[in-house]
């Protein structure tokens, strides 16, 4: 009996997957318990186990692919076993298919990648097959469609060698379009081994011939933050505020605080930890700032956790330091580092992205002066913190004095709150970060 | 250094050590006595071993036949010699239907341990009637088993293990391979029925061959090396069972197969092993079709030049491993 | 004429009827569909085979022929088993793998019937030089018929008893036709007979259906024999009541010609001559006739409630060890 191999929930709230990548190929015996794949869901990448042991056959989800959560997209078959009722994902790809594939094609929606390529090239979109059932049609698809992919029917017209058809079963190469050195132009597996090396080495031919952008396709990670800031943007009215703040006695603090974690060879504390819990310890004041919209509520969290935006090489991720307002600087600063370093390397869990009710985005490290920050759905606000820069200001007397200055911008949900809510929130805030010492009041 | 001896004192030498360590065993045919056996195998034999044990008769071989089976049949180890292959189309039905056939049509309740030993293959001039080679015939035959022999090192050992394997052996020699030198052990020692050797190992190419053809592939082998041609020879050594296993593997790894043996080539054996190749795992690997290099489609003639050129050659050898190797088929 | 004893009269005259009623009730049975393939009964010759193996001693050997159900009888098979081996069953004695002509019980001296016509004749020769060369006074009687005292077989193993002097009693029994072709066209008994001393070896020819005459031609070959003298051959002179297999039509001999020899039935020949003798009366005769169609009846029960052979084992049994 064929086992299905589904796209799996591992969220609570997850409705759809993201292919990234397969870890085994059609055809390819499996155990269970073996990785055969690798999704995401928001922005964690998930190992799929392969869920029996057989041969893995049918892959109908190829990376890049958004599938609704309990989608078939594969199969693991016992040996001699054929896939079951419906067509292979290679005979969809055939040319004489009737009726119901044009008009799955008319409805069939394709990425935006998919479409610049499809249209680079003259390709009409109807004709390209996407790949899986409720897939769109990928870049993948259109590629394919240009090279001709391998099936067995354009197998039967070739001469050539039964190595030199392995050889090509294996590597999913269309015999039409290799050179055969045998006689009377028989195809070897040599043949074969050499088409791939040259694959391997050249542009794919659909490139057009003038030097075109570099194509990075919007997966995983990066099309996840794309909807996202598209929805953020799109749906939640901003407000926002910007405060100076005044950090001489912030820097002193560090330095205590770094003096003694020095001397105990403890983690040192970065100006984002403190952070981290100078705004929590503020937070607990200013409940609207801590809550989420759902429908028609407003739901004040109890929990104060706060997420930590982390620079990726190709995105963003937002991990939270729970109940910060409950723990000490230090305890914060060896949590974010962990957290940071966890989060470039990729292995940060579900949990870890789950759960914030505040984000704090600090772009200070690198001289930013001051910017404004979208809001991290479904909290109500987003605190954006620029670099600490020496200014020339007044003081109370009206002499120009240097000071160690850093503007600071909160973002907030309108819907919940109110600009002056905010505003006692950020003067609340930065009275705190200007005398820390009134945290313990 | 182990000494050397010929083909046929490797024969005879196996057959004095058996009868020499099992009193059930004994030898009969025509002339196998007084005159030592037509190609002086069973020289000396008779007065080793008198009279009681080495059966001379009369032109019989139905008889000869019938008798080794018979024998057998009550315990007895009897190995029955026919002068050349081509008369065992009169003995054929004691080795076919009897010899063959009683342990299973009695329900296994019977055993047969007989060799059938005779010299086959031309080269000698002896043209239409003493020149042919049935080993085909006889592996189509469930109940035998037939093992072909190359050199004096595998004959000794195969025919030892012949005389004391249960079943009715056809053990056939080649007339031209009596008179070859090989390092032979003086002790009697057995090889195993149903096993092949790699003769020599290659990578470019597989020759399966059997008898005379495997020392004409060798040589072939040697000449193409010069040439960078490296050329893998296995020799099945048992026809009938055969060892699938060590040719499949080979035909793998070169991906390009010649078979060549004496008999004719329609119908002959040479068929056999390239469907045995065929429908194997060695299938995906093939480079090239399959072929065979064997026996043309007529009697032995007698004229010398004839006689030649009717069976492979080692210049035909040579010359058909190129063009696979060459990728010309 | 030789005498025996009463014992041994019940004990012929028993075997006689069991083949008889062996014959008759494989021949029903194949009517009715029971039995696959064919067969070829020896109702009429139950002489020639009682008479011979009465001269054997238990641990001799005979080589049979595909019309050896009365050899096989004769010999002390269990009939169970040989009527298990005619439906083909796993528990026959060969399996299901041989059938009605290929009977045998290597382990009990019964080397087997034989699908050839003379295929068993050069085997007799092989026999007969292990026989000698095992030296336990042991001798084969190696049976055949007219029809294979035509072949080539036939001479080449008589030339090759002589030769050996092997301690084998040939007996032909002559039933006057190979398949369809008559014996008389090319011989007859008493010319079979003296071929043998073109091989150098004694012959005779008996009245088949004479059971003392069979006995005592061929105690005497075996005698002859055993003594280490050589082979030797007896031909009995009988007749076979049916066609030579199943799809026999008779159409190569006259129902007159089959009456005459059928009045001439080897049991009832036998029947006379002991109750004349006094050695056994009706009631010995009406009782051994019952016992026979008892075992037959229990034999042909055994058969058919025994199994059918596994097809799994297909090919099992062909090369030793199995």
């Amino acid at each position: 009996m064929a086992k299905e191999v589904i796209m799996p929930k591992v969220d609570m709230d997850q409705e759809t997957g993201t292919v990234v990548e397969w870890r085994k190929k059609n055809g390819e015996h499996v155990t269970a318990g073996e990785i055969i794949l690798v999704i995401e869901t928001d922005k964690v990448a998930v190992d799929v186990e392969s869920p029996g042991t057989g041969i893995l056959e049918g892959i109908a989800a190829q990376p890049g692919d958004v599938i609704p959560i309990g989608t078939v997209i594969a199969y693991l078959l016992s040996e001699g076993e054929d896939l079951p009722g419906r067509q292979t994902s290679a005979s969809n790809l055939d040319q004489e298919t009737p009726v119901l594939k044009e008009e799955k094609t008319f409805r069939q929606p394709a990425t935006p990648l998919a479409k610049n390529v499809a249209a680079a090239h003259g390709i009409d979109l109807k004709t390209v097959v996407p790949s899986g059932i409720g897939a769109k049609i990928t870049k993948a698809d259109v590629v394919a469609k240009l090279q001709g992919e391998y099936s067995e029917k354009t197998d039967r017209k070739v001469y050539a060698s039964p190595a030199a058809r392995r050889t090509g079963r294996e590597n999913q190469v269309d015999l039409t379009r290799v050179e055969g050195s045998g006689p009377k132009g028989r195809i070897q597996a040599t043949d074969v081994l050499t088409f791939l090396e040259r694959q391997d080495r050249t542009e794919l031919p659909v490139e057009p011939q003038s030097i075109g952008p570099e194509v990075i396709p919007l997966i995983g990670i990066r099309r996840t933050i794309a909807e996202r800031m598209t929805a953020n943007y799109q749906n939640i009215p901003h407000i926002k505020f910007t405060s100076r703040v005044i950090m001489t006695e912030f820097a002193a603090a560090r330095i205590k605080l770094n003096e003694r974690a020095t001397r105990f060879d403890e983690q040192k504390i970065s100006a984002t930890a403190m952070l981290v819990k100078l705004v929590a310890a503020t937070l607990a004041r200013h409940p609207y700032l801590n809550s989420s919209l759902k429908e028609n509520d407003i739901l004040l969290h109890r929990d104060i956790n706060i997420g930590v935006a982390v620079a990726l090489e190709n995105g963003l991720i937002v991990p939270v330091v729970k109940n910060a307002d409950k723990k000490g600087f230090a305890e914060i600063a060896e949590e974010v580092n962990d957290l940071s370093t966890r989060a470039r390397a990729g292995k940060l869990t579900n949990a870890e992205v789950k759960g914030g009710t505040f984000t704090i985005s600090n772009l200070g490290p690198f001289g930013i002066e001051q910017f404004d920050a979208i809001i991290n759905a479904p909290e109500a606000a987003i605190l954006a913190v620029g670099a600490t820069q020496f200014e020339a200001i007044p003081d109370d007397d009206g002499i120009i004095k240097s000071y160690p200055v850093m503007r600071m911008t909160l973002s907030a949900d309108h819907r919940i709150v109110d600009g002056a809510v905010a505003a006692r929130f950020m003067a609340d805030l930065k009275t705190i970060l200007e005398a820390p010492i009134l945290t313990a009041y | 250094m182990v000494r050397e001896i010929t083909y046929l004192e490797a024969v005879r030498e196996a057959m004095t050590q058996e009868m020499e360590r099992d009193k059930r065993v004994f030898l009969i045919g025509e002339d196998v006595g007084k005159y030592g056996g037509a190609f002086q195998v069973s020289f000396g034999m008779l007065e080793k071993f008198g009279p009681e044990r080495i059966l001379d008769t009369p032109i019989t071989e139905l008889g000869i036949a019938g008798a080794a089976t018979g024998a057998a049949l009550i315990g007895m180890r009897p190995i029955a010699e026919i002068m050349f292959m081509d008369f065992t189309t009169l003995a054929s039905e004691q080795l076919v239907n009897q010899a063959a056939k009683l342990r299973f049509m009695f329900g296994g309740r019977a055993t047969v341990p007989m060799v059938l030993r005779t010299p086959a293959g031309s080269g000698t001039g002896a043209a239409e009637h003493h020149s042919q080679s049935f080993e085909n015939w006889f592996v189509h035959v469930p109940g035998l088993k037939v093992v072909m022999p190359t050199t004096p090192y595998d004959v000794k050992g195969l025919l030892i293990e012949s005389i004391r394997d249960d079943n009715p052996v056809i053990f056939i020699e080649h007339k031209l391979l009596y008179k070859t030198k090989g390092a032979v052990p003086e002790e009697p020692y057995t090889i195993p029925l149903g096993k092949a050797d790699v003769k020599r190992e290659g990578r470019d190419l597989t020759i399966v061959a059997t008898s005379i053809m495997v020392q004409r592939s060798l040589e072939a082998a040697e000449q193409l090396a010069k040439d960078g041609i490296d050329v893998e020879v296995v020799d099945p050594r048992t026809l009938r069972p055969l060892d699938t296993e060590t040719i499949v593997q080979s035909v793998k790894k070169t991906g390009k197969v010649l078979i060549v043996h004496e008999a004719v080539k329609t119908g002959g054996f040479g068929g056999e092993l390239a469907a045995v190749i065929a429908e194997s795992e060695a299938f995906g690997y093939l480079e090239a079709p399959i072929i065979r290099l064997a026996g043309r489609e007529v009697p032995i003639p007698y004229n010398r030049e004839l006689e030649y050129h009717a069976v492979p050659q080692v210049e035909n050898i040579v010359e058909k491993v190129r063009e696979l190797v060459g990728l010309k088929v | 004429m030789m005498k025996i004893t009463k014992e041994r009269a019940l004990y012929y005259l028993l075997q006689m009827c069991q083949i008889r009623a062996f014959e008759e009730q494989a021949e029903k049975s194949y009517m009715a569909g029971k039995i696959h393939g064919t067969m070829h009964l020896s109702i009429g010759q139950e002489a020639s085979a009682v008479g011979s193996l009465a001269a054997l001693e238990p641990d001799d050997y005979i080589l049979s022929t595909h019309r050896g159900h009365g050899h096989c009888i004769a010999k002390g098979a269990d009939l169970n088993l040989m009527m298990a081996e005619f439906y083909g069953k796993a528990n026959g004695y060969c399996r299901g793998r041989g059938g009605s002509m290929h009977i045998a019980d290597v382990a009990h001296g019964n080397l087997g019937a034989n699908g050839v016509v003379g295929g068993g004749i050069p085997m007799a020769v092989g026999v007969g030089i292990g026989l000698k060369m095992q030296n336990e006074g042991k001798v084969l009687i190696s049976f055949f018929g007219d029809g294979a005292a035509s072949t080539g077989a036939f001479h080449e193993s008589m030339e090759l008893s002589t030769i050996f002097q092997v301690p084998v009693v040939y007996v032909c029994e002559n039933n006057q036709y190979a398949m369809s072709f008559p014996v008389n066209k090319w011989t007859n008994s008493q010319r079979l007979a003296s071929f043998a001393a073109c091989y150098g070896m004694p012959g005779k020819a008996v009245d088949g259906n004479d059971l003392l005459a069979v006995l005592e031609a061929v105690s005497e070959a075996v005698k002859y024999t055993r003594s280490g003298k050589g082979p030797s051959l007896v031909v009995c002179d009988t007749y076979r009541w049916r066609g030579h297999s199943k799809s026999d039509r008779n159409r190569y001999r006259t129902q007159e010609e089959i009456d005459e020899w059928k009045s001439k039935d080897p049991i009832e020949r036998f029947i006379d001559y002991t109750m004349n003798k006094k050695l056994l009366t009706e009631h010995d005769v009406e009782n051994v006739k019952a016992q026979a169609i008892e075992d037959i009846e229990n034999a042909r029960l055994f058969a058919e409630s025994s199994p059918d052979p596994d097809v799994t084992t297909l090919e099992e049994g062909v090369y030793a060890p199995w």
